[in-house]
């Protein structure tokens, strides 16, 4: 006892501090209490233990579980993708509600340019389509369908320049001069339907890991397609697009990741469902947005 | 003679008289606890697909190799084990071998991704439950760093280093003494952890929505740069894990259930200062 009240004493000379670290709290108790309390606390913290190593383990890949030797063989191994693809989704939803219509991304000067490489999935595709290129615009209020060749494009929008980053889902990216038309000026000059709220961006043209044709499609929303720095671009680096980067028109859109910006395009689609999705299709999100 | 500085208090429990109690301190609170564990999991799945992410697109890069247009350093780590370790030459991608053995694996972008969301979103709530613990707990103050800890984590240091060679000459080697929850060594360790995985947020962040939040990313030197902090905060929590399981084990049971139960029977260390 004349010791706490010695402690007390001292204490108190020294001056009273907020962020002081506090004597720790010492109490006594029974040592059963102290058994009881460790059993109990170690049985339950067991209990977690085995729950996140089942429940995180059914998490992994099932091809990283084989190389692991937890699954053998060709046994069926239950698909648990519930909560991944909850998270997903959740990811896409945040990402949706930090996009701004207002919100522009930076751009740099020309002297930061920076090498774009090409990452078409398969091969570049053969130049032969050009001569015959044409843009269909489909899912129209008018309720007709509009083909274009790029002389039109050209000659009725005015051409809006651009040096903006583009992020690949992989990690890498590049800062890129483009030049193209706003997207949102074709948007009001051939109107969507009034339901719609995607427009799907095909390219017919483009070809599989071994060359074979294989159809790029990617799901792109209206908000984000009204973007002012959404552009259908035409030119890169001051010159029309070369069949490397996706002649005669491509997509640019910097808000989303580099997978959205498709090469080529052949047709754009109004729609009021959400449409496929090339690399949603492949396990990656919808929206992309970033 | 007693020397004066934070004895703890001591609080009387329904105790018989004559049968005499175990003196505990309360160590680690509640939230404090629950979040430390649930760190384990999640960072170790972060780890794992954050390592599978980087596969995708390695931040550091050498010029293609003229044979296999490989560009990644890890590859060549890959190769040189199954080369030189006995038992692994006939592996069948030795470039993948890293990868393999500590991510997911290669070739899992996707699913590396989503994990990676689920694990950073787990790991921001866990991040808030944890600081929630020590503001309820006041375990903070513990860990906030003092003018003295230069000196004092020269003590620790000097002891550690020590102490293996003492242990074999038999030689008594004295734990530096202290009167606070933590030694210095062990307050700049817990307070740069917390602080690796604030950074850990901001940086994700930066590359997660380098458009929307481009400021953020501006912050954290840009994309590129942004990427780079990232993958070296990883590094501080692995650097930071080995010594920390192999301290714990080192000193016992009764710190591992300080961190289980929050009870630590080592309250008389604090009183014979």
């Amino acid at each position: 006892m004349t010791r706490n009240l010695e402690d007390e004493s001292v204490a108190s000379q020294e001056p009273e501090s907020s962020v002081r670290e506090r004597p720790p709290q010492v109490i006594e108790v029974a040592p059963q209490v102290l058994r009881h309390r460790t059993r109990r606390d170690v049985l339950l913290f067991g209990a977690g233990a085995v729950a996140a190593l089942v429940g995180g383990g059914s998490l992994l890949p099932e091809r990283t579980l084989k190389r692991m030797g937890v699954i053998q063989g060709n046994k069926n191994w239950p698909k648990t993708e519930w909560l991944l693809n909850r998270s997903l989704r959740f990811d896409d939803d945040v990402a949706e509600a930090l996009y701004s219509r207002n919100r522009l991304v930076p751009t740099y000067a020309k002297s930061q340019i920076t090498p774009l490489r090409n990452n078409y999935n398969g091969a570049t595709p053969d130049p032969s389509y050009i001569p015959e290129w044409r843009l269909t615009l489909d899912g129209l209020a008018s309720g007709l369908s509009v083909s274009l060749d790029i002389r039109n494009l050209l000659g009725s929008f005015q051409v809006h320049d651009q040096i903006t980053r583009l992020v690949c889902v992989e990690g890498w990216s590049a800062i890129a001069w483009w030049a193209g038309l706003k997207f949102d000026d074709v948007l009001r000059a051939y109107p969507p339907m009034a339901q719609a709220k995607w427009a799907r961006v095909d390219s017919s043209v483009n070809l599989g890991p071994r060359g074979n044709p294989d159809p790029y499609f990617m799901s792109i929303d209206l908000p984000t397609a009204r973007h002012p720095q959404t552009l259908l671009a035409t030119h890169f680096n001051g010159r029309p697009l070369t069949v490397y980067h996706g002649a005669p028109l491509r997509l640019l859109v910097p808000v989303k990741l580099g997978l959205k910006n498709v090469k080529a395009i052949t047709r754009i689609t109004y729609t009021a469902e959400r449409p496929k999705d090339f690399w949603a299709e492949r396990g990656y999100s919808y929206y992309d947005g970033i | 003679m007693i020397r004066s500085i934070h004895l703890g208090e001591v609080i009387a429990t329904r105790m018989p008289e004559e049968r005499a109690g175990v003196r505990v301190v309360r160590r680690h609170q509640l939230l404090v606890r629950w979040s430390h564990w649930l760190n384990v999991p999640i960072i170790l799945g972060l780890v794992l697909s954050g390592v599978s992410i980087y596969w995708a697109s390695p931040v550091y890069q050498h010029k293609p190799d003229p044979v296999t247009g490989n560009v990644d350093p890890l590859a060549d780590i890959g190769i040189w084990i199954c080369a030189h370790v006995p038992g692994l030459h006939k592996y069948s991608n030795p470039s993948d071998w890293v990868y393999n053995h500590v991510s997911l694996g290669p070739g899992m972008l996707a699913v590396a991704l989503r994990l990676h969301w689920l694990g950073a979103y787990l790991f921001m709530l866990n991040g808030l439950v944890f600081t929630l613990g020590l503001a309820v707990g006041g375990g903070w103050r513990a860990l906030l760093p003092r003018r003295t800890d230069p000196r004092d984590a020269l003590r620790m240091f000097r002891y550690y280093v020590g102490l293996p060679l003492a242990r074999l000459r038999r030689h008594p080697w004295l734990h530096p003494r202290f009167n606070t929850k933590y030694n210095a060594l062990q307050r700049v360790a817990y307070c740069s952890v917390p602080v690796a995985g604030l950074l850990s947020v901001v940086t994700g962040w930066a590359i997660h929505k380098p458009m929307q939040l481009s400021w953020l990313t501006g912050i954290a030197g840009g994309y590129d740069n942004a990427r780079i902090w990232h993958f070296w905060l990883m590094w501080v929590f692995i650097l930071f894990v080995v010594p920390h399981v192999m301290l714990v084990l080192v000193d016992g049971w009764d710190t591992l259930r300080s961190m289980i139960v929050g009870w630590s029977t080592r309250a008389q260390r604090l009183e014979d200062l």
